[in-house]
């Protein structure tokens, strides 16, 4: 990132000794430049809404009124900006369980295996301790805490011990997950019987949902400072900085002493840890049972998300809320427009196509354009 | 050269701005039409003359050839028939099913179809807080132990008659006396269409062997072709002649093995179910004499004017099931065989004859 040989520091970490060695008219593009990945995904951002903004066109429906439809239904109406943040709150936690070994060199793609056999445990825990009243939530919440860092900790394990690729583990275990959850709410110690015979876990007591207040749901609250907590620790703090010496370069930090072994398995510990912790909060904080839907896509949606915050964990937050925005506006928009609710997805997919590949930056900024980040240099450590 | 630089960096932002401002100005010219357009015809949905009508899928949509689309259908020739206004929102999130429902609710919409028994607790939970909506559940059971609202009906299918119709054509049709079926998941619409097509065909030729096969148990019950086309070959090759496969994508897979088979069409046939198949599975046309349907957009339509009238006749509301039309197959079969089939159809669909099927 900062092996430039060029005498102008373009780069954030090396802007101290910065001499005002530029005109000072300029002030703003050298803000611009040092700032530049904000500045990429603005971009990209207005890109992908220029564009989905002509497929809305092409649709016969004004691009102005669709966009005010989704953040009208998602922020302004009743109860909007609740489900608007219940949705954002998951995406953060599966977001960050993808940025934090991405920081470390690895691609956990695993999120959603982590994130439903944790939401499965941990329906099947509150639900066996639905006499503990609130305590059951707690219960829930450390149980999926735990399964999702056990599950992960599979991969990182096989990955320091036979130095097997985590992308083959995770996903095979993403599979593997799937499999467990359906014997569970099928036959096994999760199955309850409903009346209209769908597969799922009995239902919580009303004393264990995860509520909201003031209408912000805890489980967003929670989110939220998991992300500032882990931007926290990977900036300020001896573990944060092995884990980026390691994500940087393995061999160096080997040399220097650093335990990579220990190190891998940490982050893979902590990304399954928040994997789960999203799963149970959806079983407290939505469902209110487990069954197999609960999943969605949401795993998979984090490593939309991670990218979109380009491993900042604090840039997690935003990118899970626009996501959030963005889903929960979608169904208002076909309620009132009549467009096909994917039009959000095909948004998003084209502002990570901006975002991820480096051209852009190299089109705004030329020679000056940051090297390539993390996100994508990850493949094939 | 370093101005220059800049000079590019500048104009590309100049550019993005030029965008945004160009991106602004479609969107207000066309706002106008859009205002103007059929979406805003639901604003006096509360007004007693103007009769609304929602649905909302179960995470598919609306063209899937399967439930959503015939229930779809069903609803749009509800409203054309009833001077009605109808419109729908896919979901894309089982979270998201109270949310939609709650899109037709607010605007006091009179009906709202669920689609699918996926959405059987969230159209009850619905219905208990919207009491001037009428819902109706498609393929939803409503157990009158837990729910006591009024204004809700589960569309439920005699899955039984529609197998017996296909069974009987089965039992006549056979030279080799030996019929098979090959089922998805063991569950109680799967064994009903079974069980019927079992006494159809015992009822129309008491000599005829029926083999039956269920998926064993597994998160892919409904979709896996493999198995499927597996065990539809191994009853060919025990010389059944008919194969009746039911059970999704799993069903699919048996129908296309016999499609391939020799003499398709000619000495041996399929039949499908739920939905013409004809439609869905262009790949067993060859086989494919006939598909054992329910019949979805007729009791979807026929609900939702029972609705504009009134109430709900109770918290379940009977379906009816058949046959689909024969297509290529119509000059095929001998006219006497015909007759006596379309006999037991509508002797079925009459009350008149019972299919004896208990689960």
């Amino acid at each position: 990132m900062s092996v430039t040989p060029e005498p102008p520091p373009t780069t954030a970490p090396t802007k101290a000794p910065n001499p005002p060695e530029e005109p000072s008219g300029a002030g703003l593009f050298s803000l611009i430049l040092r700032r530049q990945s904000i500045v990429v995904i603005l971009v990209a951002l207005l890109g992908s809404a220029l564009i989905g903004a002509a497929l809305i066109r092409y649709q016969g429906v004004s691009p102005w009124y669709a966009y005010q439809t989704i953040f009208k239904e998602a922020l302004l109406v009743d109860g909007g900006l609740t489900r608007t943040l219940l949705k954002t709150a998951p995406l953060i936690l599966t977001g960050l369980a993808v940025v934090i070994p991405l920081r470390v060199g690895l691609f956990n793609i695993g999120g959603q295996g982590q994130f439903v056999i944790s939401a499965a445990v941990a329906g099947v825990t509150a639900y066996a301790a639905r006499g503990a009243g609130f305590g059951a939530l707690i219960i829930g919440l450390l149980v999926g805490v735990l399964v999702g860092a056990m599950w992960a900790s599979i991969a990182a394990l096989l990955k320091t011990w036979r130095g097997v690729h985590e992308v083959i583990t995770t996903i095979m275990l993403n599979n593997i997950a799937a499999g467990i959850i359906w014997w569970m709410v099928t036959t096994g110690p999760g199955a309850f019987k409903n009346t209209s015979q769908i597969p799922m876990t009995g239902p919580i007591d009303k004393a264990a949902w995860m509520p909201t207040i003031a209408g912000i749901p805890l489980g967003f609250v929670i989110a939220a400072a998991l992300a500032i907590l882990c931007g926290w620790m990977l900036s300020r703090t001896t573990m944060g900085f092995r884990f980026d010496t390691v994500g940087k370069n393995k061999f160096a930090a080997g040399y220097a002493g650093i335990p990579i072994n220990r190190v891998i398995l940490l982050s893979m510990v902590l990304a399954g840890g928040l994997a789960g912790l999203a799963g149970a909060m959806e079983v407290h904080g939505v469902m209110h049972h487990f069954e197999p839907a609960i999943g969605g896509t949401l795993g998979f949606d984090g490593i939309t998300i991670a990218l979109l915050a380009r491993s900042n964990p604090i840039w997690t937050i935003p990118a899970a809320f626009l996501v959030g925005i963005l889903r929960t506006g979608a169904a208002g928009l076909q309620f009132a427009t009549g467009i096909a609710p994917e039009i959000v997805d095909l948004i998003l997919a084209i502002t990570l196509l901006l975002v991820s590949i480096p051209v852009l930056g190299r089109w705004i900024f030329r020679s000056r354009a940051d090297k390539v980040q993390a996100a994508a240099t990850s493949w094939g450590n | 050269m370093k101005a220059k630089r800049y000079l590019v960096a500048g104009a590309a932002t100049a550019l993005a701005l030029g965008l945004t401002a160009c991106g602004g100005s479609t969107g207000s010219t066309g706002s106008g039409s859009s205002a103007s357009g059929a979406a805003s015809d639901d604003s006096n949905c509360a007004d007693a003359a103007v009769f609304c009508i929602g649905l909302v899928t179960d995470t598919g949509k609306v063209d899937d050839k399967s439930f959503n689309q015939a229930s779809h259908e069903g609803a749009k020739a509800a409203a054309a028939a009833d001077g009605g206004f109808y419109k729908y929102v896919e979901t894309q999130d089982a979270k998201d099913y109270a949310a939609n429902m709650a899109q037709f609710t607010n605007k006091k919409y009179d009906v709202v179809v669920t689609v699918g028994f996926l959405m059987t607790d969230a159209t009850a939970e619905a219905a208990a807080g919207s009491p001037d909506t009428k819902f109706i559940g498609v393929d939803q059971f409503f157990d009158p132990a837990t729910v006591t609202a009024k204004n809700l009906t589960g569309i439920q299918y005699p899955e039984d008659q529609a197998g017996y119709g296909a069974g009987y054509l089965a039992g006549l049709m056979t030279k080799t006396n030996k019929i098979g079926q090959v089922l998805g998941l063991e569950i109680p619409p799967v064994q009903k269409f079974a069980k019927g097509y079992e006494a159809g065909a015992k009822a129309a030729n008491p000599a005829v062997q029926v083999t039956t096969v269920y998926h064993p148990a597994g998160d892919n019950a409904f979709n896996d072709p493999t198995w499927g086309a597996a065990e539809a070959k191994k009853q060919l090759d025990q010389g059944a002649d008919f194969i009746f496969g039911a059970g999704g994508n799993t069903g699919n897979g048996a129908l296309q093995e016999v499609a391939k088979a020799t003499g398709a069409g000619d000495t041996v046939f399929c039949i499908g179910v739920d939905t013409d198949q004809w439609d869905t599975v262009p790949a067993a046309q060859k086989c494919l004499i006939t598909s054992a349907t329910k019949e979805l957009s007729k009791s979807v339509t026929d609900t939702i004017a029972v609705a504009n009238k009134g109430d709900f006749e109770g918290l379940t509301t009977m379906g009816s099931a058949g046959l689909a039309p024969f297509h290529d197959f119509d000059s095929k079969i001998p006219a006497d065989v015909k007759t006596k089939v379309e006999k037991v159809v509508s002797d079925l669909k009459s009350g008149a004859l019972e299919t004896g099927v208990t689960l």
